[in-house]
């Protein structure tokens, strides 16, 4: 009893830090989804592409990327590349924005490799015949691909693109290890202050729980919009 | 080229890695000529036919569309693919598409046909083919024997000057397997150039003016229909007649 006792004390305290984390750990994983879902759409068609260096280049890409932790690549970011004279700019009125700009750069890169295996699986999970049938009919490749190919293989991408984002917000919390005040960051910061550890990583697990819930729910919502939209 | 010169084939070969499925093969198809490709699996067939609309790339040969050569790399190969029907074994319709905009987006689109003007024509060739309550249906809601109709109507809206059929029943029902024969049937009475890879004795024997026999690679016997039929000479194909007859 005296656990929730102390959960409750600690949230009305602090609640504010933990709020400011989260705000700061939504900043990080929207931007990440934009720019990973951006680059991921490149990544994809370069990958599935006939140009032969393009393709070797996107595969190369993604199989780096996905075979290496996160937490490196982050540290490589903000803390190996400003040693060899490359660096992001402080900016003015934004605070921390050299961390912010490293933390989503690196998630970002790293989100990428994944959304572009999601939309290359979920195109060539189209059948064949649907790409020949519409060749043979006199369409070019292009038009193939917009007309017939992509609204099937979106019915195939979205569910695994809404995971995708989900795994951001809770990989998120790792931007915590280059001092970006994200709800990680924040948790730890008040566990340090009251010594209720217990308590904190409760309450962060709470908040990260609902964020990636509300979200997988908003997500499947609008999946099922589309596929009414369908017919 | 004699005006009736269609599809000129020369040297046509296609290997898949070291297996060459296609050894040298050269014949011509005719405009208003129906043709039957018959023979085992894994003879070249389906190969074949591919082969005529760059489905799949020749290895080395030469196919020439009235007179044009169409492997040539300079070659538009979209606006020849235009005149060449082509129906799949796997239908292979347009699982995004209700009917209606099956048989349309193709004219439409690369045609600029009109749209109204399109689907009076589909709705045209939906009646003779049986399936004008089809219209709106999506292709998930079609019977085999309904789907592949409708295909061979999304091939004929481009006006194509040849049809070329991949086993176009060999995927059905056997109770399906007559409607799509009749429609083809029609198609042929109608005038129509046609090559058809098949398995329906019947139909090469009856409704084709001409019947190949395609074997390991090469054409073993290339005859009027009712003479292949009745005095088929290679030994090839007298065995194969006689398992399938």
């Amino acid at each position: 009893m005296t656990f929730f006792v102390n959960v409750w004390t600690t949230l009305e305290k602090y609640y504010r830090f933990f709020l400011e984390g989260v705000q700061n750990t939504l900043i990080i994983a929207f931007f990440t989804v934009l720019f990973g879902t951006l680059l991921g759409i490149l990544m994809a068609m370069a990958k599935l592409s006939g140009i032969k260096p393009l393709k070797w280049l996107a595969t190369a890409y993604i199989e780096f990327f996905r075979g290496t932790p996160l937490m490196v690549q982050l540290m490589f970011i903000f803390y190996g590349l400003p040693m060899i004279g490359v660096s992001f700019p402080d900016v003015p009125f934004i605070e921390n924005f050299q961390r912010f700009a490293a933390g989503i750069v690196a998630m970002s890169l790293n989100s990428c490799a994944y959304v572009a295996e999601v939309i290359r699986s979920g195109i060539q999970a189209v059948d064949v015949g649907q790409m020949e049938a519409a060749r043979s009919l006199g369409f070019k490749k292009s038009q193939s691909m917009t007309l017939v190919i992509l609204p099937q293989a979106i019915r195939n991408i979205l569910p695994a693109l809404g995971n995708e984002f989900v795994t951001v917000i809770k990989e998120s919390s790792i931007v915590s290890v280059i001092g970006i005040a994200d709800l990680m960051f924040r948790t730890n910061g008040v566990k340090a202050k009251n010594y209720k550890t217990l308590e904190c990583l409760f309450i962060a697990a709470m908040i990260y729980f609902v964020l990636t819930f509300v979200s997988s729910r908003l997500i499947s919502l609008m999946e099922r919009r589309l596929r009414r939209g369908r017919k | 080229m004699a005006a009736s010169d269609m599809i000129q084939v020369k040297n046509l070969t296609k290997k898949f890695g070291r297996l060459t499925v296609l050894d040298n093969i050269s014949t011509t198809f005719h405009a208003g000529e129906v043709v039957s490709v018959i023979g085992p699996s894994g003879g070249g067939k389906s190969t074949f036919l591919r082969c005529l609309n760059l489905l799949e790339t020749p290895t080395s040969g030469q196919i020439l569309f009235d007179g044009i050569d169409i492997c040539d790399k300079k070659t538009d190969i979209n606006l020849h693919r235009q005149k060449m029907g082509m129906v799949f074994q796997q239908f292979n319709l347009f699982e995004n598409m209700n009917v209606m905009r099956n048989l349309t987006a193709a004219p439409i689109k690369i045609k600029k046909v009109p749209k109204e003007q399109a689907e009076e024509k589909a709705v045209a060739l939906l009646k003779r083919v049986g399936l004008s309550d089809k219209a709106h249906s999506y292709p998930s809601q079609l019977s085999g024997g309904q789907k592949q109709r409708i295909a061979i109507v999304r091939a004929l809206m481009m006006e194509p000057e040849v049809m070329l059929f991949d086993e176009p029943t060999s995927a059905l029902d056997p109770e399906m397997i007559g409607e799509v024969l009749d429609v083809m049937k029609a198609l042929a009475e109608s005038g129509m150039s046609m090559i058809v890879v098949t398995h329906e004795m019947r139909f090469a024997r009856e409704v084709s003016s001409r019947t190949l026999f395609l074997e390991g690679g090469h054409i073993e016997e290339d005859k009027p229909s009712h003479e292949f039929f009745a005095h088929p000479e290679s030994p090839r194909l007298i065995s194969f007649l006689h398992k399938v007859l």
